[in-house]
């Protein structure tokens, strides 16, 4: 008996079956090594060696510089002379003066300059950054968890959405509002004030409020998780082994809180000194932080500079991720709660309203909403305001460019045509990527823990370092044995970028709905003939369709607005997207960056409103 | 159908030994369960049957054939979970229908007259259109085994499918699945920890504990004749004495029990210690022989009888009676032939 060729084929199709899902598999980690590792690998060779050899002489350049290192230079110039350190650490602690201020009824303290360097200075703006965003998270955590009012259940949701605005789009309206021109001075304008510099004077107080704009709510919402997760019954408990309300409350719920508040800060503190777009936009190189810096060093060609300060920067925010997870996995499985504390109505009735805490509520409410509403507002009427009133000339500049630009100059459609185009394409790579790292982790025990956390370096390594990687490696072409050359350019250069940075919020969508899930559904679908692969299309994804829908909004959210490794990746070329459009325009001509930046927040809205339309919701909890 | 080998099946998970060199042989078309406390092995038992973990050592055959490697949408067996498992996505239909996807229905039935003959069979018949989640917890068990069925699997696998019911329901789908499964005649490996239902359901039994078969036989051989101590008190109540031969003659042999002294028929083993073991049912006022005297501490109405839990010397008994004891002490005895001596 002979096997015909369809037989054959009929196999063939069969095997593929059965093993599709180890190939798609495969396809993420070929994907992950080539897009991910490499590039990462390529930035710390290039930090490591110096032509040929090994050496630490890179890292010895900038450790020593007190332009980067501030007062710690000397320290690391010179390890072993203590002696001197420790002095210099005395004369400093000497000259800190307390004396009693003739102003105000306390004492001041008055403490010596201290020279930051870039390290440090990075490090004192995420601190302050860090600090604004949990003074004002922390209150709408509170309000969350303990009242019930209309529009609470989509203030919940809506606490992600700034987590995956474009940042420079964000920039742009901080920019809007506090620009000379901005809506600030518009409004103090009418009261015969100003205009006064604010983002001239006060660049960092900018800085910080566009930071907090963006970290804020994840320190609410983590922390309001944690408090609907906290079980109702041992505050009973407690109350009824006779705590009074306010013991109880230090007694167990703060402590059951606390984890997530150190969480939501430290994570602040991670992004605030990874911090680009904002700082690029808003303060320039007189705010450089190590970021900017790098991204400058790249402009001027310096790799191997920009790629060591990358190495050291990624070293400081690895080790703070890592002693968060360390902390996360001693936390883990403290509370799990069946039953949320009951929610107070906020507004009963109009007597109520009036009490001290009510109206200390709503006073955070106007806050809150000139911090979070203000700026995408100004952006939206600073792209249709001049000084003296309504105007759409910046809208007409956009048009007029479109039309008569030159090739080599930014125009609006190819950058909201480009962003589209790699916003679908991304989808395409990083959900199946996002997908099949949940399913391999969802249940595998240990190793999964180990595929999980290096899926997850995206989150940990900042856009410019994957950048330069891109540039250096890929880019660039990297040599292979036999004359073959591996190279990645153009567009799918930015689609592999935005991918890698997508998917992790693929996965970390769809894991939490992947374990919750019985596994005995999976095994019955097996039992009853579906391979592995066809039981995930048939039962496993249709279950967790939620969680990818919403992965699917983040990940075209993410590529919409990735802007750090885009602007490297896109220098010079007709690859650029609409964040980087903003950033060119922003240079030289505010407003039709604002317009810009107001088509951006148009086109992220619309896809947000599709997406949720199609079923999705942004929530995952 | 199929008749079932277990080949000294092995498993072990980093470090710790699940399955201890299991040896069963599973007849053709027998309804078998593995009955033992929670831990014992019996669902990883069940799971290397079916596929879903491969044995660390030994091999499965089905009709002789080995199964090692065989990934369990190909092993052709219909499995049941406790938690139902059902697709809530789907209807109820689809959920039946699932397993049709991928193999066609018996000659000359439309996939539709299959799902209707399956819902008939566990009746639940008209249910088609519904959603899983709108019918209550046994209704969804019998979608879930009339799901398993539809292909007409060889093999019917079931891990503990009644053990989120509640006691009355669980006693009537017990009956219906038993009906079902001698219908059929299909090989039916049942997973319980619950001793009751394995003897009330099961054509034959295998008891398990900590990775390992105590005993494998008919419910009566089970419950009569235990094989192990652990067997004795795992299933049923039972009275376990241990005690030293004082001397064995043509008529009998003489035990000394803390004291007491017992006389038990001749018996084959030449042993100096004995582990015996006595029903309560009987344990009996009314018998002479081996009277001993009972410090009663609880009694549970049943209805048809009383059960009191009490001690002698220390040791727990527990015996039924018709009517609650009056006093604080009571004393019974027991027939020599009721004794089962069992390996210590």
């Amino acid at each position: 008996m002979s096997v015909s060729a369809s037989d054959r084929l009929a196999g063939v199709r069969a095997w593929l079956a059965g093993r599709a899902l180890v190939l798609t598999a495969l396809a993420t980690a070929a994907v992950l090594v080539v897009m991910l590792y490499v590039p990462v690998g390529v930035v710390f060779s290039e930090a490591l060696f110096v032509g040929d050899r090994l050496s630490i002489g890179n890292f010895r350049a900038v450790l020593t510089d007190p332009f980067y290192l501030g007062v710690l230079a000397p320290v690391f110039a010179d390890p072993l002379a203590i002696g001197t350190h420790l002095g210099a650490l005395v004369g400093w602690l000497a000259s800190i003066s307390v004396s009693l201020s003739p102003a105000f009824p306390w004492l001041a303290l008055e403490v010596p300059d201290v020279r930051l360097g870039l390290f440090g200075f990075t490090a004192y703006q995420a601190t302050l950054s860090t600090i604004a965003s949990v003074v004002l998270g922390l209150p709408a955590a509170y309000v969350l968890a303990n009242y019930e009012f209309r529009g609470r259940r989509t203030l919940r949701s809506l606490t992600i959405l700034p987590f995956v605005l474009p940042g420079i789009m964000v920039a742009v309206g901080f920019y809007a509002t506090f620009g000379r021109t901005g809506t600030l001075n518009s409004l103090l304008g009418l009261a015969g004030l100003g205009p006064y510099p604010f983002l001239g004077r006060y660049p960092l107080a900018v800085v910080i409020v566009a930071h907090a704009f963006y970290n804020a709510p994840l320190v609410a919402r983590i922390t309001v998780a944690a408090w609907e997760s906290v079980d109702v019954r041992t505050v009973e408990t407690a109350r009824s082994l006779g705590a009074s309300p306010r013991r109880a409350f230090r007694d167990v719920v703060v402590p059951q809180l606390l984890p997530a508040v150190l969480t939501g800060a430290l994570l602040t503190f991670v992004f605030t000194f990874m911090t680009f777009p904002i700082v690029l936009a808003l303060g320039g190189l007189q705010l450089a932080t190590v970021e900017v810096w790098v991204y400058d060093r790249i402009r001027r060609l310096a790799f191997a500079e920009a790629a060591t300060l990358a190495v050291l920067e990624t070293i400081v925010t690895l080790s703070v991720t890592y002693a968060y997870l360390r902390y996360e996995s001693a936390q883990a499985g403290m509370s799990r709660a069946a039953s949320p504390p009951p929610r107070e109505q906020l507004f009963p009735d109009v007597r109520t309203a009036l009490t001290p805490r009510r109206l200390a509520i709503l006073g955070y409410g106007v806050v809150a909403a000139i911090v979070f509403v203000g700026p995408l507002a100004s952006l939206i009427v600073g792209s249709v305001t001049d000084g003296s009133g309504f105007t759409l000339r910046y809208y007409a500049f956009l048009l007029e460019r479109q039309v008569e630009g030159a090739s080599f100059q930014t125009r609006p459609w190819p950058a909201i045509r480009n962003s589209l185009l790699f916003g679908v394409a991304t989808l395409a790579v990083a959900l199946p990527m996002g997908v099949v790292i949940s399913v391999l982790t969802a249940r595998a025990g240990r190793l999964g823990t180990v595929v999980d956390a290096l899926a997850m370096l995206p989150l940990a390594v900042s856009g410019i370092v994957f950048g330069i990687g891109l540039l250096q490696g890929l880019v660039f072409g990297i040599a292979l044995p036999g004359g073959w050359r591996l190279q990645v350019t153009g567009a799918v250069a930015i689609v592999a970028a935005h991918a890698v940075a997508a998917y992790p919020f693929v996965t970390r969508n769809v894991s939490p709905l992947l374990a919750d899930l019985d596994p005995a559904m999976v095994e019955s679908a097996r039992a009853l003939g579906a391979t592995r692969a066809r039981a995930l299309l048939d039962v496993e994804l249709p279950l967790v369709a939620s969680g990818v829908v919403a992965g699917a909004a983040f990940a075209f959210a993410i590529s919409i607005g990735e802007f750090s490794s885009t602007v490297i990746l896109a220098a010079g070329s007709e690859t650029y997207t609409m964040p980087v459009a903003v950033e060119r325009y922003l240079g030289r001509r505010p407003g039709p960056a604002i317009a810009m930046g107001t088509l951006l927040l148009v086109v992220t809205a619309a896809s947000f409103v599709v997406v949720d339309r199609v079923g999705g919701r942004f929530e995952r909890d | 159908m199929t008749d079932l080998a277990l080949e000294s099946v092995t498993k072990r998970y980093d470090g710790t030994t699940a399955l201890e060199s299991i040896d069963l042989e599973i007849r053709d078309g027998e309804f078998f369960t593995l009955v033992g406390p929670s831990g014992c092995g019996k669902t990883t038992t069940l799971r290397v049957i079916a596929g879903f973990e491969e044995p660390t050592e030994g091999t499965i055959r089905f009709d002789g054939r080995e199964t090692t490697g065989v990934p369990p949408e190909e092993r052709d067996v219909g499995v049941v979970f406790q938690s139902y498992a059902l697709f809530p996505h789907m209807t109820v239909a689809e959920n039946v229908g699932y397993g049709l996807r991928f193999r066609d229905p018996p000659e000359g039935t439309s996939e539709d007259e299959r799902i209707a003959e399956l819902l008939e069979l566990v009746d639940l018949p008209g249910t088609e259109e519904r959603a899983p989640t709108e019918l209550s917890g046994g209704q969804q068990q019998r979608v879930a085994l009339a799901r398993a069925l539809a292909p007409e699997p060889s093999l019917l696998l079931l891990d503990e499918p009644m053990s989120a019911l509640d006691a009355r329901l669980r006693e009537s789908l017990r009956r219906q699945l038993k009906r079902i499964q001698s219908d059929l005649e299909i090989t039916t490996v049942y997973v319980t920890h619950d001793q009751a239902e394995a003897l009330a359901i099961s054509d034959r039994v295998a008891v398990m504990s900590d990775g390992r078969i105590e005993q494998v036989g008919t419910p009566e051989e089970i419950y009569r004749e235990p094989a192990t101590r652990f067997v004795a008190e795992f299933v049923g109540d039972n009275n376990v004495f241990e005690g030293r031969v004082l001397e064995r003659d043509g008529e009998g042999t003489s035990v000394d029990v803390d004291g007491d002294v017992f006389r038990l028929p001749p018996l084959e083993t030449d042993a100096d210690r004995l582990t015996f073991c006595v029903r309560p049912e009987a344990l009996s006022r009314a018998v002479e022989a081996n009277r001993l005297e009972v410090d009663v501490e609880t009694s549970e109405f049943l209805g048809e009888s009383v059960r009191v839990h009490g001690r002698r010397n220390g040791t727990p008994i527990v015996l039924r009676v018709s009517d609650p004891p009056t006093g604080e002490t009571i004393t019974v005895g027991f027939d020599p032939e009721a004794v089962h001596v069992v390996d210590g």
